[in-house]
């Protein structure tokens, strides 16, 4: 079988081939799925590893879901299943061996040969509306330990033989899981993903040989690690340190937690090393990262970095050495510390201090900082709905940006946070308010919030919203409020989270980071999200640009005078000369 | 005498229909800068081809049906006019937000899209309905006038309109319409609730803003065409081909632009089911795969019914403009015979996304192309023959596609030049094959058990391939495939489409509000069948219900055939029909959950062709049905392949490859694995 060697041709069709299955299982989940999380946050995805648990091929998803741990989940599934048959599913969500966090319940089945043999692993994982905590959260930062927590764990259990449900299992989680219809619909959306993605790959092994995509999986592999170094070579060398603080958080010290990581670039290697061992100790809260999230967390820092067309599997991760220290909240949290929050708030905190870091590296490298969630515009709002007296419970996404800006063009802007990478969807404000008893009174961003560089950083957004008749609560976890997004390379820091309640006066009061607030008729809420930092020198950038964002209202003349050096005519054109002479 | 034309990137079309039935089909350069000058050229050559002046032709004319690209690609090139827009206040960035979303998401070098009105240009206006339709702010009508003294000042050229809720109560849209026409009476409006009736204001928006953008072009080109086919000697009627697979006169366009963005690809499904109908594959679901020179289109057909989308983009999902309106559902991807096949660094070949496009176009064209391409590919293999491509109307230049497929694919890879155009074939059959496999199961449709319509020029050359890959056993290239959009415009009825935004749930219907929208739809689809007048031959309404499971985000439609609902029982059906059309979708039904109505939309056709079927004119052209030639193959090398002329086949023989069959305007390959006949329908059906 090592004699079988395909040319470039073979290897690009083969893997367009393992491409369109991963896709053909994402929007299959997609299109099935039930829960919002899954079909309006896309919250979830979809991937093959080999079976020897490398990461093989991955869907378009948020970024925090699919680097790092898909190869751990199906170790473990290997590990504790040693003899593998076709028609077996496994549910795995355990953050000690392999999964994210819990809510990303995922459903791995092994790709069983005509022989008996374990050839591939197809993986689903799809962030749950519940997953049983003991408080109807799937982000529970304030979970003292697994037990507070509470959610249903499964390290790689049977879920499936035969292509039958276990129904023991389904019960279980029937029973502890909040509204399970929802829960069941969701599960076989992902049974139908993983099936439809076994079936595939079956079909593909019966018409290439499988001894001939163990050559192309090889041979992938290579090829991949050869892009990566190729695109790490074109980074500049050195040794950097890059940090990135995240707001005091309840279960957290008064200063909050500063995230530290260490990047080595050694572009005559091809190599980049990111040490992440010099960080805090796993606290009492739902805060820590599993290694799954520390790993993918260091790892998206790399990869916003480089040449974005480099395929993100085994193979480029071998050119990514990654290190963590055991019990470190950003390395591998060992049972029973909870890590309810570990896809988001220090995971952000994580890859932002890696692309900062190498921002400082040298010049064009890197990206700025990426802006922190949840601000309540993308809250969780809860009551009775008194137009039909009906309970409501729903997480809304009315408005986020936090685009960092990157040494080649401004943010994208409307990017929720590094982890997520803008795939989640806004919701309209007629569909919020169809199904909510609320009303938007304002939305849109706030004026020269925007992160300031040659290349910009997204502006905050600001929502107004407050119920349209009764009450309601809302609550979220709001970061980046003292730790505004940093901008790099001479870019300045984009607009810090906020948050407010406005009573029926005209006065306002402002909330804690992480509330549940009740919210009467008359009051409203207003919350600014976190922009993003600029990547360079705003006095780069070009005048005409800046005249634009003027013209259009994205920041005042002033601004554009004090801060990017550009002096604008009565009419609003850029003044060549005196912008000349002020830029010097 | 009816004419039905369609302009593409690379050629404009034409099929002409004369009294007697005959249909023939002519070819002519798309000229990009005047593209009424291509449609020109391809009526003169019909012209000649019949020994007429190009007036007298014409003189004869009862219809023209024109597709055009002209509103999309100003859009793209952003030659559209200056237009403004007005939104409900303290909601001025709709069209920044969107609705979110993203593809690429480790890729920081494509900047956020701008929106489609600037900032500078939208205004808050001071007002407020609710989702019920009360006004909880009424107008502010000082402010307003303010506001349009500033549009006057900013020398805006169109307005658009959209307002929170505006389809629920349109009061306010209503009367900024009337207050915008008496100042400024010559500055063309959008109103959201008539443009787009549904309930997402982003979609809303942006459909009202590209449609004010594209009056004053849209009237100004079709003026033109109008006038110089009038002044060439036509007196019959100018039909402009709609997005939802339709026709409307070029006089009405002007009012709603947004109608015929997408003109033309959405005529090929049409074609597509009258095609696979013929044959007696009725009862199969039908995939339409229409190649271009730089993209390939694939639309569907679903249990006869063409699939509709309000998610038609111009340009990248999430990065261009989403129109917002409904369409038929077509997806484009960036393949074609001028896709460039490269090699990269690590040494793998890609093909693809980029193009040569028509010019420089591919090496073989001697345009001054350099890179090689698909259609360069299909040269060197022998598939193409230099001599007779285009009827002989184009001379190929094979030794330069050799040199450049040696140089940039062969000898990186270390493989033959033969070798190296398979593999461009390969890997171009396989980046269409997954596009297909993308839109199908999205639609849920399994196209193992669809029959494969090959549509274009160059779709002949490895659509057996493609059909072969996804596993149906039916082919058609259909006789008159090269030109499919434009068959289609030919059987395409006048159509109108009216729509209204609602809510309902089947856990509390109110069947009074929904019976008098149904009422009010079939009203107005009624007035059109009357002004269409004696010329509708048949007129036909269809009604669809946008719905959903409770809570669900993604709409599906839904054919509701009922005409008033009278009690339980109607509502109970109307569940059953929609878990069935979900199941069929999705798999799944839930029949736990209401079901949702969130819109209506009406389609009224008015058939006015005499007659069905469109079968090409033959002349039997004394061909030598025993030339031979070599051919390549992965399976089986260099071949003696034999030739067919598609004009001179007998009907209903079953013929075993390999074959080449070639006609003036396509070549259809079949290597030695596959069968193929000629129907009595003139299609070439393909066994694969």
């Amino acid at each position: 079988m090592t004699d079988i060697n395909l040319n470039g041709a073979e290897l690009a069709i083969l893997n367009s081939r393992f491409e369109g299955v991963v896709r053909k299982m994402a929007n299959t989940l997609l299109r099935t799925g039930r829960s919002g999380v899954l079909n309006r946050a896309k919250d979830f995805s979809c991937c093959i590893v080999t079976k020897d648990s490398d990461l093989l091929a991955a869907a378009e998803s948020l970024p925090i879901h699919v680097l790092a741990g898909p190869d751990m989940m199906a170790r473990t599934m290997k590990e504790y299943h040693p003899d593998l048959k076709r028609g077996d599913a496994f549910l795995h969500n355990s953050p000690y061996h392999g999964c994210s966090h819990p809510a990303d319940l995922t459903l791995l089945a092994p790709v069983v040969d005509d022989d008996g043999v374990h050839r591939f692993t197809v993986v689903a994982k799809a962030h749950q509306a519940d997953i049983g905590n003991s408080e109807p959260t799937t982000y529970m930062g304030n979970a003292r330990d697994l037990y507070h927590e509470g959610a249903l764990i499964f390290p790689a259990v049977q879920v499936q033989r035969d292509y039958n449900d276990i129904n023991d299992i389904i019960r279980m989680c029937e029973i502890r899981i909040r509204v399970p219809g929802q829960w069941r619909g969701d599960y076989l959306a992902m049974v139908g993903a993983v099936r439809i993605g076994e079936r595939e790959i079956l079909s593909i092994g019966q018409e290439i040989g499988w001894d001939k995509l163990d050559a192309f999986t090889k041979q992938w592999f290579d090829y991949s690690e050869s892009r990566m170094t190729d695109a790490l070579k074109s980074l500049p060398a050195g040794s950097v340190h890059g940090s990135s603080t995240h707001d005091p958080f309840p279960g957290m010290p008064p200063e909050g937690v500063t995230i530290k990581a260490q990047v080595i670039s050694k572009p005559n290697e091809g190599r980049i090393t990111v040490d992440l061992t010099d960080n805090v100790d796993c606290l009492p809260c739902g805060m820590n990262l599993s290694e799954a999230c520390a790993r993918t967390a260091a790892m998206i820092g790399v990869f916003n970095s480089v040449d974005h067309s480099v395929p993100k599997n085994a193979g480029s991760f071998r050119r990514i050495d990654v290190q963590l220290r055991y019990g470190c909240i950003a390395g591998i949290t060992p049972h029973p510390f909870s890590c309810s929050t570990a896809t988001t708030n220090i995971a952000d905190r994580v890859a932002n201090s890696v692309q900062t870091a190498i921002a400082d590296l040298g010049p064009n490298a890197g990206m700025a900082e990426v802006g922190a969630v949840i601000a309540p515009s993308a809250g969780v709002i809860s009551g009775v709905d008194s137009r039909n007296g009906k309970a409501f419970v729903n997480q809304v996404f009315l408005a986020f940006s936090g685009g960092a800006a990157s040494p080649h063009t401004d943010a994208w802007i409307t990017t929720a946070h590094v982890g997520n990478a803008g795939m989640c969807c806004i919701d309209g404000v007629e569909l919020d308010e169809l199904y909510h008893p609320i009303l938007v009174k304002k939305r849109g961003f706030v004026a020269d919030s925007e992160g300031a560089g040659q290349f910009i950083g997204g502006p905050s957004t600001i929502v107004e919203f407050g119920p349209l008749v009764g009450d309601f609560d809302i609550g979220y976890g709001s970061d980046g409020h003292i730790n505004a997004p940093k901008g790099v390379a001479g870019g300045a820091h984009g607009g810090a989270a906020d948050q407010f309640l406005q009573h029926s006066d005209g006065s306002k009061t402002r909330l804690d980071a992480c509330a549940l607030v009740h919210v009467k008729y008359g009051e409203t809420i207003v919350a600014i999200s976190a922009g993003g930092g600029g990547y360079g020198d705003p006095a780069m950038r070009d005048p005409e640009a800046v005249a634009s964002a003027v013209r259009d209202g994205w920041i005042t003349s002033d601004r554009a005078t004090t801060v990017y050096k550009v002096v604008l005519n009565t009419s609003g054109q850029v003044d060549n000369a005196a912008t000349a002479a002020m830029r010097g | 005498m009816r004419f039905a034309s369609d302009t593409g990137g690379t050629f404009t079309d034409l099929v002409v229909e004369d009294d007697d039935g005959r249909v023939t089909m002519y070819k002519a350069s798309t000229v990009p800068s005047d593209p009424v000058a291509g449609v020109v050229a391809a009526l003169e050559l019909a012209a000649t081809d019949r020994g007429l002046s190009l007036s007298t032709m014409l003189a004869r004319g009862d219809v023209f049906i024109h597709g055009t690209t002209h509103a999309i690609n100003a859009i793209i090139t952003g030659r559209t006019a200056r237009t403004a827009l007005l939104v409900t206040e303290g909601h001025k960035d709709i069209l920044v937000f969107r609705e979110g979303g993203r593809v690429e998401p480790f890729n920081h070098t494509v900047p956020f899209p701008k929106p489609y009105v600037p900032r500078a240009l939208t205004f808050e206006v001071p007002e407020r309905v609710i989702y019920n339709g009360d006004v909880l702010k009424p107008l502010d009508e000082e402010v307003l006038l303010n506001i349009i003294a500033q549009l006057k000042a900013e020398n805006v050229e169109a307005v658009a309109v959209c307002l929170l809720w505006s389809t629920i109560n349109a009061v306010h849209e209503t009367r900024i319409g009337q207050l915008l026409k008496q100042h400024l009476p010559h500055v063309p409006v959008s109103l959201s609730h008539a443009v787009n009736p549904t309930l997402r204001e982003f979609r809303r928006a942006s459909s009202a803003a590209i449609d004010a953008s594209l009056k004053p072009l849209m009237g100004k080109y079709l003026g033109s065409l109008t006038d110089r086919l009038k002044d060439a000697g036509f007196l019959g009627d100018v039909m402009v081909l709609t997005s939802a697979g339709g026709m409307m006169a070029a006089d009405y366009v002007s009012d709603a632009p947004i109608r015929v963005i997408n003109s033309g690809p959405s005529m090929a499904p049409i074609a597509g089911r009258y095609y696979a109908a013929l044959d007696s594959f009725k009862d199969r679901d039908v995939i339409v795969a229409d190649t271009g020179g730089t993209t390939y289109d694939i639309s569907l057909v679903r249990g006869g019914h063409i699939p509709m989308t309000r998610e038609l983009w111009i340009g990248q999902p999430t990065r261009g403009h989403l129109v917002g309106y409904p369409s038929v559902d077509v997806k484009s991807v960036g393949a074609g015979g001028g896709s460039i096949a490269r090699v990269d660094s690590g040494g793998l070949l890609h093909v693809g996304p980029m193009s040569a496009g028509a010019v420089p176009g591919p090496v073989c064209y001697s345009r001054g192309g350099v890179e090689p391409t698909v259609t360069d590919a299909t040269v060197v293999l022998g598939y193409l023959d230099p001599d007779f491509f285009l009827g002989g109307a184009m001379q190929l230049d094979k030794a330069a596609a050799e040199k450049a497929i040696k140089e940039k694919v062969a000898d990186p890879l270390g493989i033959s030049v033969e070798g190296a155009a398979w593999t461009i074939i390969e890997l171009a059959t396989e980046n269409m094959v997954q596009a297909i496999a993308d839109i199908t199961v999205a639609q849920g449709i399994d196209p193992a058990q669809a029959v494969l319509i090959g549509g274009g020029g160059a779709a002949g050359l490895n659509s057996t391939f493609i059909a072969r890959r996804l596993g149906t056993d039916t082919l058609i290239i259909p006789e008159m495939g090269a030109a499919l959009s434009a068959a289609g415009a030919m059987m395409s009825d006048l159509t109108a489409e009216y729509a209204t935004s609602l809510f309902t749930s089947t856990a509390h219907f109110d069947s009074e509000k929904v019976n008098n929208a149904l009422f009010d739809l079939r009203a107005q689809c009624d007035a059109f069948a009357r002004r269409a007048g004696p010329k509708a031959l048949k007129t036909d309404i269809s009604i669809t219900a946008e719905a959903r499971y409770e809570n669900q985000v993604w709409d599906i439609d839904m054919p509701l055939d009922i005409g008033r609902f009278r009690s339980d029982d109607d509502i109970l059906a109307l569940r059953k029909a929609f878990d069935a059309a979900h199941e069929r979708i999705f798999t799944v039904r839930d029949e736990t959950s209401a079901v949702e109505i969130v819109g209506l939309r009406a389609t009224v056709k008015c058939k006015l062709r005499v007659g069905d079927g469109l079968r090409l004119d033959s002349r039997n052209s004394a061909a030598d049905d025993r030339k031979m030639r070599k051919v390549y193959f992965a399976d089986s090398g260099w071949t003696d392949t034999k030739l067919y002329r598609l004009d001179s086949m007998s009907d209903g023989q079953d013929i075993k490859g390999p074959a080449i069959i070639e006609s003036p305007f396509t070549t259809i390959v079949v290597d030695g694995r596959g069968h193929f006949r000629r129907t009595a329908s003139g299609s070439i059906v393909i066994n694969p």
